[in-house]
């Protein structure tokens, strides 16, 4: 359960934030607004996932975060050299 | 109602409208760009289900591995959908 209610009322509002990224994933004219977007909703995931990681009291917890942060660049990578045409 | 009640609800929220953009756009790579961001708020779901294993599985694959092979796909046909 949760035991800091502060660290957990911060990740909400991090869930605030992807809400208005998704906004901008939805209505984005050109596909690099919405690779931005996703690039975004990226950070804020770690970012929440830290908080609720000491919202928890999990140092475990914490580790998910770390791994989440070093593999979503990969996919914006990907994303990013395909719209530059690079991707052979 | 409890916070974490609130917390789940709007990801869950969040899933579904993810899911349905990724449905509904025309533009391929923009519909992957939304399971992308479906896929990692399944992680975060995952995570909150108090399960940290497979929220690392589900973030391997869904956001690494499934984003560049739809991407690579995509790279080889076409990007717009044909009416």
């Amino acid at each position: 359960m949760i035991v800091a209610l502060p660290f957990a009322a911060a990740g909400l509002a991090m869930l605030g934030f992807i809400l208005v990224c998704m906004v901008r994933l939805s209505v984005g004219p050109t596909a690099a607004d919405r690779a931005v977007a996703l690039d975004t909703i990226n950070t804020l995931v770690v970012a929440t996932m830290v908080l609720l990681g000491a919202a928890f009291d999990l140092v475990v917890l914490l580790d998910v975060a770390l791994v989440y942060a070093l593999l979503s660049y990969v996919g914006t990578l990907y994303i990013a050299r395909y719209l530059e045409r690079g991707l052979s | 109602m409890t916070i974490l009640a609130i917390l789940q609800i709007v990801i869950l929220i969040l899933i579904v409208a993810g899911s349905v953009l990724a449905v509904w756009l025309k533009d391929l790579l923009a519909s992957v760009i939304a399971l992308a961001g479906s896929s990692l708020l399944l992680a975060l779901q995952f995570y909150l289900l108090q399960a940290p294993d497979v929220a690392i599985a589900e973030a391997g694959v869904g956001a690494a591995l499934t984003t560049a092979i739809f991407v690579l796909a995509i790279r080889k046909t076409q990007r717009k959908e044909e009416e």
